[in-house]
This record gives C-alpha cells, sequence and structure tokens, in this order.
C-alpha cells in the first residue's frame, strides 16, 4: 500500500482445507454424534507464499493440478480467505475468475448480459450502450432473444467473452480461459490480451498454456504443492515447469519395459544421459551439452570387434541422426576375454533438438557382417526443452542478418567482393 | 480501491464505498428480476401457479374450518380474512424456503466472483416479495370488488407492517441459509417447524375468534379445558409476530371492527369487553422485538459464516 506501483501483495500467505473425514454434513448426524468431535484432514493448499505485482504486470502462475494456484487466484480475488498473512490489492479487480459466471440458460442472451454483466460490475444504462458491440463482437446478432440454452457451446463462450471484456478493471484475474474455444477464439483472446497489455492494465493469468505464459507472461510463478518453488521471467519458469513435470513421468535409465532383440554375443548392460554437470537429466535443454553413457559386455570369446549405432527419433518416429562408432579401434576389443566390458560415451556439446519428445535406440551390430548382437528400441525417451519454446524439430544454428537495403542485394549485384568478405560487413541481428 | 484480506484482521477485506454500494444494489435487483422471470416463464401456466397454489389451500381451509366447523368470529367478510392469513403465510412460507437454499443453488457463482454474499438471499427474497405484492393486489382488488370495504387512512398501516413481515422472513432467511450450507438437513426441519408455526400463527382463524371461544369458556364456566392454559396459549399465539402481522393486516384492510392485535392483548378499549379475557400489556412489544431480535441474529451469523461459504459449498 506504501508503494503505488504495487498492485498485488501477497505476504506470507497461507491456506488451508479442512477436509472432513465423515461423508455425512447432516444436522441430524451433528446432534446424534454430538461427543465425538468431526474428524477431519488439514489439506494445506498455500503454504508461506510471498510475492509482488507490479502496476501493468502480465503475470502467469502455473503448476500441476493442485499445487494451490486457482486457490491463490481466488485468495486474490476475494472469493476465499487467508488463513495466515496478507493480501494487499491495489486497484479495482475484475470479479470473474472464468467467462460466464452467472450464466443461466433459461434465459435469453439479452437477459443473460444484463445478468452476467451487473455481476462484472457494468450498469444498466452502460449496457445499453455497449450491447450492440457485446453482440457483435460476438457475432450472434441472429440469436439475441434465443434461451442460452439453445446456443452451441462456442456461441456462449463468444457471449461470456464479448461481455468480459468491456469490465473496467485494473486487475484481471483469470483462470484457464484459454481452455475453451477453438483456435479463432484463443486468437481473440491473445489479441484482448495484448491490448490489455498496451492499456498497462495489471493482469494474474493461471493457465496449463505454456504457450501462453510464454508469449504474453512477462513473468512467471511456478506452484508446487501450496509452495511458490519459482519465480522469475516466464521463460525460466516455464522452463522450470516443464523439467519439472517431465523428470515426474520418465528417468534417463534404461526403461524396464525395451523392445530388445539380438544374438546376445555382446550385450548392452545400461544406459543414461547426463547434464554437464554429470548428473542424470531426461529432459535436457535446447543448446546444452548432453552426454549418453553406455555400458556393455562381451558375452561371446569369438566377438573381437562391434559397431555401436546411436539413433535418436522424434516421438512421431522420424529418425533425426544417426551415429556409428566402430568400438574395436578404440577399446582393444579384440584383446579383452569373455565377460569383459567398457563404457561408450556419446557426447552433444549444444543440443540441436528443440521441444518435443524423443527417443534414443542403440543396437550393438559385428562389425564384419552387421548381424544384431544386441539392440534396444527406445531405450531411452526423454523430453527435450526449449526455453524458447520454438516450433520445429531442430535447431540449425543459423545465424540471421539483415542488410540494408542502400547496399544491392547480394544476387543483384556482381560478384565483385570474394564470398568471405560477405560475412564481415554484415551487421549480426540475431532475432529471438 | 484498495481491498486488504488479512487473516488477523477478519473485517478488513470488506469495506463497501459508494460505487461499490450502486454495483450490489444492482446486482441484487437483476438476479431477483431473473430469478423471478425464470420461475413463471419455464411452465406453462406461469404466473397461475403462485396463485394457485394458495387458491388450493385456501379453498381447503375454508371448507374445512368455515363450512365443515362454522369457525367464524362474527365479522363480515371472514373469508377474505382466511385467504389474506393464507397469502401473508404463503409467502412466508416460500420466501424462507427459496431463500434458504440460495446460496447453495448459486454455488456456481460464489465460487466464482466476488460479491457479498447476502445479495444472493436477498435477491430470493425479493423475488418472493414480487409475488407476494402481487397476490396482495388480487386480494384487495377482490374485497374491494366484492365487499366494497371502506377505505380510510388506517390502511397506511399497511406499508410498515408488510416491511415488518419482510424483516422478519429475510432474517429468518439469512439464518437458514448459513445453517443449510453446513447442514443440508435444515430444509426438512425447517418444514416441520413451518407445520407448527402454521397453526400457531392463526392463518385459518383469526385472533379474536380464539378469544371468543376464550371468552365464552368463561363465561359459560367450563371448566375443561381450563381458562389459565387457554390464556397461556392466546398469550404465546400473539408473541408470535406473524399472527400479529396477520391480524393487523386483517383490521387494515378487511375487518376494521375487530380490535388490533396490540388491543387485544392490553385487555382495554373493546366496546362489549368481551376480548379482555387476556390482559397482558407485557407482550405488546414482544412481536416487534422477536423480529428485530430474528433479523439481527440472522444478520450477524450470516454475516460470520458467509466467508467460508465458497469453500465450504
Amino acid at each position: 500500500m506504501s508503494d503505488s506501483s504495487v498492485a498485488v501483495r501477497v505476504d506470507h500467505l497461507s491456506k488451508h482445507f479442512r477436509i472432513p473425514l465423515d461423508r455425512s454434513a447432516t444436522l441430524k448426524h451433528r446432534v446424534t454424534h454430538w461427543r465425538s468431535a468431526s474428524r477431519y484432514r488439514i489439506l494445506d493448499a498455500l503454504l508461506d507464499v510471498s510475492f509482488d505485482v507490479s502496476n501493468g504486470e502480465f503475470i502467469g502462475i502455473i503448476g500441476h493440478n493442485g499445487s494451490g494456484k486457482s486457490t491463490l487466484l481466488k485468495i486474490l480475488s476475494r472469493i476465499y480467505r487467508p488463513d495466515e498473512g496478507r493480501v494487499v490489492v491495489n486497484g479495482k479487480v475484475s470479479p470473474f475468475l472464468e467467462l460466464g459466471v452467472g450464466f443461466n440458460p433459461e434465459l435469453t442472451a439479452r437477459e443473460n448480459i444484463f445478468l452476467s454483466g451487473a455481476i462484472l460490475g457494468l450498469g444498466r444504462t452502460e449496457l445499453h450502450r455497449v450491447f450492440d458491440e457485446i453482440i457483435g463482437f460476438a457475432e450472434l446478432e441472429q440469436f439475441v432473444d434465443h434461451k442460452l440454452k439453445n446456443f452451441s457451446s462456442g456461441m456462449e463462450v463468444r457471449l461470456a467473452f464479448s461481455l468480459a471484456i468491456q469490465a473496467h478493471a485494473e486487475i484481471l484475474m483469470m483462470d484457464e480461459v484459454l481452455a475453451v474455444g477453438d483456435a479463432a477464439f484463443q486468437q481473440k483472446c491473445l489479441d484482448i490480451f495484448n491490448r490489455y497489455k498496451r492499456e498497462g492494465r495489471t493482469i494474474v493469468l493461471v493457465t496449463h498454456s505454456i504457450e501462453a505464459v510464454t508469449t504474453y507472461c512477462d513473468r512467471a510463478l511456478l506452484l508446487d504443492h501450496g509452495r511458490l518453488v519459482g519465480d522469475g521471467s516466464a521463460i525460466d519458469v516455464t522452463a522450470q515447469y516443464r523439467r519439472a513435470i517431465g523428470l515426474h513421468s520418465g528417468s534417463s535409465h534404461l526403461a524396464a519395459e525395451v523392445e530388445r532383440r539380438g544374438s546376445g554375443d555382446v550385450v548392452v548392460t545400461g544406459m543414461r544421459m547426463l547434464d554437464e554437470r554429470g548428473g542424470e537429466d531426461a529432459n535436457p535443454l535446447t543448446g546444452g551439452f548432453t552426454r549418453f553413457e553406455l555400458g556393455y559386455r562381451i558375452q561371446n570369446d569369438a566377438v573381437s570387434e562391434f559397431t555401436c549405432v546411436l539413433c535418436i527419433a522424434r516421438g512421431d518416429g522420424l529418425i533425426i541422426s544417426e551415429s556409428t562408432l566402430p568400438v574395436s579401434q578404440y577399446a582393444q576389443v579384440g584383446v579383452s576375454q569373455r565377460g569383459s566390458g567398457g563404457t561408450i560415451l556419446y557426447d552433444i556439446p549444444q543440443l540441436p533438438l528443440l521441444d518435443g519428445d524423443y527417443s534414443a535406440t542403440v543396437e550393438l551390430q559385428g562389425r564384419r557382417d552387421g548381424a544384431t548382437f544386441d539392440r534396444l528400441e527406445h531405450a531411452i525417451r526423454f523430453h527435450v526443452i526449449d526455453k524458447r519454446a520454438r516450433r520445429g524439430a531442430i535447431e540449425t544454428g543459423g545465424v540471421w542478418s539483415v542488410v540494408p537495403n542502400e547496399q544491392p542485394a547480394m544476387w543483384a549485384a556482381p560478384p565483385a567482393a570474394t564470398p568471405e568478405a560477405t560475412p564481415r560487413e554484415r551487421r549480426p541481428a540475431r532475432r529471438r | 480501491m484498495t481491498a486488504t484480506a488479512d487473516a488477523r484482521r477478519p473485517g478488513a477485506g470488506s469495506a463497501p464505498q459508494i460505487s461499490d454500494f450502486h454495483h450490489y444494489r444492482q446486482l441484487t435487483l437483476e438476479l431477483a428480476i431473473s430469478q423471478f422471470k425464470l420461475r413463471y416463464t419455464q411452465s406453462v401456466l406461469g404466473y397461475v401457479w403462485s396463485l394457485l397454489k394458495p387458491a388450493m389451500l385456501f379453498g381447503v381451509t375454508y371448507f374445512i374450518f368455515v363450512d365443515l366447523f362454522k369457525i367464524n368470529d362474527g365479522t363480515q367478510f371472514y373469508g377474505m380474512q382466511v385467504l389474506l392469513g393464507i397469502v401473508v403465510w404463503t409467502f412466508f412460507a416460500e420466501c424462507t424456503g427459496s431463500s434458504m437454499g440460495a446460496i447453495a443453488g448459486s454455488a456456481g457463482l460464489i465460487r466464482k466472483a466476488y460479491f457479498p454474499r447476502s445479495i444472493v438471499v436477498i435477491a430470493a427474497s425479493l423475488s418472493s416479495l414480487f409475488t407476494f405484492l402481487i397476490n396482495m393486489l388480487i386480494v384487495f382488488a377482490i374485497a374491494v370488488l366484492l365487499h366494497q370495504i371502506d377505505i380510510g387512512l388506517r390502511m397506511l398501516i399497511v406499508i410498515p407492517l408488510l416491511l415488518e413481515l419482510y424483516v422478519l422472513a429475510l432474517g429468518l432467511s439469512l439464518f437458514l441459509a448459513s445453517l443449510h450450507v453446513q447442514f443440508h438437513d435444515v430444509g426438512h426441519l425447517w418444514d416441520v417447524l413451518l407445520q407448527v408455526l402454521f397453526y400457531g400463527s392463526g392463518v385459518m382463524f383469526s385472533l379474536t375468534y380464539v378469544l371468543q371461544r376464550l371468552h365464552y369458556a368463561l363465561a359459560v364456566g367450563v371448566k375443561t379445558p381450563s381458562p389459565p392454559r387457554l390464556t397461556w396459549i392466546i398469550e404465546l399465539m400473539t408473541a408470535n409476530p406473524i399472527t400479529q402481522i396477520i391480524e393487523d393486516l386483517r383490521h387494515a384492510l378487511l375487518a376494521p371492527e375487530a380490535p388490533w392485535t396490540e388491543l387485544v392483548v392490553t385487555g382495554h378499549l373493546v366496546a362489549d369487553r368481551q376480548y379482555a379475557a387476556v390482559n397482558a400489556p407485557w407482550l405488546l412489544p414482544v412481536p416487534f422485538l422477536v423480529v428485530i431480535a430474528i433479523f439481527i441474529c440472522g444478520s450477524l451469523i450470516f454475516r460470520a459464516r458467509a466467508r467460508y461459504f465458497a469453500e465450504n459449498l
């Protein structure tokens, strides 16, 4: 409150829910069981959460289901009361958490606009003034006096959204707005977000859409089991979130259920992925150091040398790269005895893969005949995280530059200058 | 506007301002109007339903009590008096019944948007009030048409009486609604209590009639039931604000010859002193005090519980 640039201040906020263990919620039960104190389990929805939101900031709250993000938004909107700590909100808050709150299917679009508009704090005269605008934006001119229950869900959402953007709130709290609607509608939402951003309104958005957070939010908060575990730029926090959810689902170890075939003359004893610090990591970052580590053991004395093939494929099966290592040259396999083995390393200094699911398939082959000793289909499945959430499969490593118009374009000018000289004259202008 | 929610200062978040007040007043009206619309646009008969229910109750009551048991206090339009009582009672029962479930019924709204929770209950009660006022107009119109009752200044007392009735119903609604969020069987309990109250409120017999019976019993020296016990019943009935409201409405609108309830309990100013059997002036303020107490308690309990509605629903 002392600082006028702060729109929302949350100070050591905690919220606990009492989940009753007795299912019955009746007076009769309370009277007949008056001696036994009602039993309940305490669920910590939020634990000691503190942060500030500046005026005009667009902040995203992310976290897995049940991490407390909706509870936090409800406390900010004054729907829930904090149990401990303090929440200060400077400015008029949009009382909407979701679209279409207060809509009644039995009422017509017109009646719903006035009812739901009243919840938004819009006066009757004002609603009359913007009525045509709302209906026009929702593209529902022909359905003004139809009951809402006869609307398709898309029509209903359009109506709700057109109405919601009329609210004058300085601080907007939104919960999963992007979860509804088709692509065209989502685009409309995003256009409105941009408008709000330009107008300098403060927006708090709870969403599962990491893309929306990275594109629109200046800042993101990451909640995990009621604790604030991440607070920073949208790019960093979403990357942290994706690493966190990835680590829950997979492991860099050799998956137990791997499709495996081969003669077994040489076998793979283990395989894992490591990051630059040597820690296991099934969620490598684009551009980061990645090492595949593979253990082998020779089971047959007759084998003197073999080839290791590592194949990286995208989730949909597209093979991105295949790399082969003839092992005998390095490891003196020919000398080794049966039962001996070793470790093969495959380092990628700057992982060129972009966001998505990938897998590594490994095969040990005989050098001469190419016979399969051991083949592990999708031995490791991993999820690459690109902090910038770009589309595509690979980072080409290409460099952007812009040649100003005054200079003749390269293909138009006679090739007087040597090709080697050209790059030095360019001013590199890296685009994100 | 600055809103502060502080765990240590429970009331700190609710500092209403003028614009807020205007906004909430409008929200209340919109909710009440849409509920009123919904109640009557979803059925074929529409508004007729709200007339049919008291009309049926009236038909049955009139047949049993007036035709069959010949209950009549000698005033001119006894049937109309019963009808008036039933219209008032229908409002009371419907208003408390529908407002009680209003919080649970608007769970979606309460979990998703912030506004003072009492708005939902007030809107539900207003919606019942609209119906009631229309019904009252119809009763009045019938009375004027059938009997050419004399319109006088005493009818103005109807306004504070209706206000008293509404405050009573709203206070009870707030109390019941906050209880209902936690205990869903409050509805059944309230139904039972309404049955008892129906007979304790002099809906289908006027207080005058009860007094006449008492007087008669005293005059002819009937030993059973004993007079003291009857007096006790009368006193309890007049302490009940619903009895007082119905009786006074009857006197103001239909039966000028019957006394005000207030005069009944003080036991004087009755021409032939036939009502003088009860003399308890201390009963005079009791109905009003009951209304005020119920309203204050209901509001306070609601206020204390309302903070947790969103999470308890």
